[in-house]
């Protein structure tokens, strides 16, 4: 008798020993199913407009001090944070898993290192991390201090 | 003549704990880890280790391997925790003092470390990695420049040896997907000119869990032992498919696209 030894989602999430894209395909279904989730809340909590005013501002103000401390903006940060990333990985998916900017069959050579997880995907991955940083920088200065730079 | 002296050979350099995953099952319910002390020589290799285990600690220890170089693709192991060849692992090049051993993942295990590669080779099959001609008959040769045969030459170095389908995130969670080493294969036989099997492929590829699977991790080309690179080849083929809807057969590398008409100059 044989036994299963499937990985199972949980394997998802180990992106461990492998390369950048490994790392960066486990945050991209974290943050697609966080902002699915956020998604999911946000439609609820808009939707108490429905209640009145006061419902409203209470509802507002709850969500804004979970617990009683102003953790509001520190989780609106987070959730910025998922959907730039997640937006902007999502352009380079679009692009590689569309086989473009990846390098033409070649001749494999020790140690083998493989050419498509790196060169223009590479490229890709700087520049599109290079304005992720900047749109999570000016979100998150704005979300604190209501500045738009 | 004068005799080569090779620096320091036989000689133990350290000792370091194997922790392999058992199961027998004729005996066992679920896997446990047993631990064995193995001497290392340099040179030595993971599969070395485990042979060491079988013969001075414990006969009942079983792997699977052949050629012992990297070209047979029997051993594939999880070796701290990432998809090698064992017998293609140096124990001193992994720097640990702790080697943990397991069988590959998203496999049926036989026995200790031995999974059951059916899967893989059924996959391998279904995507008929074979030439397919209209004519009954070659009439002739097969002609083929140097430069249509770099388009699918890096991935007939596959060796079968399953890895990557133990490292895909996709082949975690979906035991039908075709998986790396077989999506690979379609496009190694799509891309080469001489063959015409691309319909005949279609039902396969172009399917729930066929090409469009793939989130291009990169773990399958990460752990390849070969370079070839799966992750490419599966992207490539979703460019073939894509574009095919545009233009027929238009694809990387050529100026035309392949000739798909018969190439043998006689028919
Ligand atoms: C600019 C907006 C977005 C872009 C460009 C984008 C792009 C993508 C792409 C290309 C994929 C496929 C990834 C793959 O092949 O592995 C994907 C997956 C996904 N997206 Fe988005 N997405 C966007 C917004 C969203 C939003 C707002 C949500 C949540 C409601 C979301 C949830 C998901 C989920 C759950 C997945 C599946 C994760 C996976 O397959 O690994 N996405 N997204
Ligand atoms: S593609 Fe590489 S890892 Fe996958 S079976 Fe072939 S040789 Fe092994
Ligand atoms: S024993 Fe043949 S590949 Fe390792």
């Amino acid at each position: 008798m044989t036994i299963e030894n499937k990985k199972g989602w949980i394997s998802w999430f180990n992106p461990f020993k492998y390369g950048s894209d490994r790392w960066m395909f486990a945050l991209h279904r974290l943050t697609g199913i966080v902002l699915g989730l956020y998604l999911i809340a946000h439609v609820w909590e808009t939707s108490n407009i429905l209640n009145g005013q006061v419902t409203w501002n209470k509802i507002m103000v709850d969500l804004d001090y979970p617990f009683g401390v102003h953790f509001g903006p520190y989780i609106l940060s987070l959730v910025l944070v998922a959907a730039v990333y997640h937006a902007f990985n999502g352009i380079r998916l679009t692009i590689v898993e569309n086989g473009l900017m990846l390098p033409r069959p070649y001749r494999p050579e020790y140690p083998y290192k493989a050419k498509s997880l790196s060169g223009l995907n590479n490229v890709l991955k700087i520049v599109l991390g290079i304005f992720m940083i900047a749109v999570s920088a000016i979100g998150i200065i704005y979300i604190f201090t209501g500045v738009i730079i | 003549m004068e005799q080569l002296i090779l620096k320091d050979f036989g000689e133990v350099v350290k000792t370091v704990t194997f922790r392999v995953r058992r199961y027998d099952p004729e005996k066992d319910d679920a896997p446990r880890y047993e631990e064995y002390r193995v001497p290392v020589q340099k040179g030595m290799t993971v599969l070395d280790g485990i042979l060491y285990i079988k013969e001075h600690i414990d006969h009942t220890l079983s792997a699977r391997y052949s050629c012992r170089m990297g070209i047979c693709g029997s051993c594939g192991m999880i070796i701290n925790g990432k998809e090698r060849l064992a017998c293609q692992t140096q124990i001193l090049e992994l720097g640990k003092d702790l080697i943990k051993v397991d069988p590959m993942g998203n496999y049926e295990v036989v026995k200790d470390l031995v999974p059951d590669l059916s899967k893989l080779f059924r996959n391998h099959q279904n995507v008929k990695p074979f030439i397919i001609r209209d004519e009954e008959e070659p009439k002739g040769e097969y002609l083929q420049t140097p430069g249509q045969r770099e388009r699918y030459a890096m991935f007939t170095d596959c060796i079968l040896c399953g890895l990557c389908l133990s490292a895909c995130p996709t082949s975690a969670s979906d035991e039908l997907y075709l998986g790396p080493q077989a999506l690979a294969q379609g496009f190694r036989y799509i891309a080469d000119n001489r063959d015409l099997g691309f319909e005949e492929r279609l039902n396969v590829l172009d399917s729930k869990h066929g090409v469009w699977r793939c989130h291009f991790s990169g773990a399958c080309s990460e752990v390849c032992p070969k370079g070839v690179d799966p992750a490419l080849a599966i992207q490539l083929l979703r460019q073939v498919m894509t574009t095919n809807v545009f233009v027929r057969f238009k694809q990387k590398g050529t100026e035309t696209g392949p000739e798909r008409k018969s190439v043998s100059g006689v028919s």
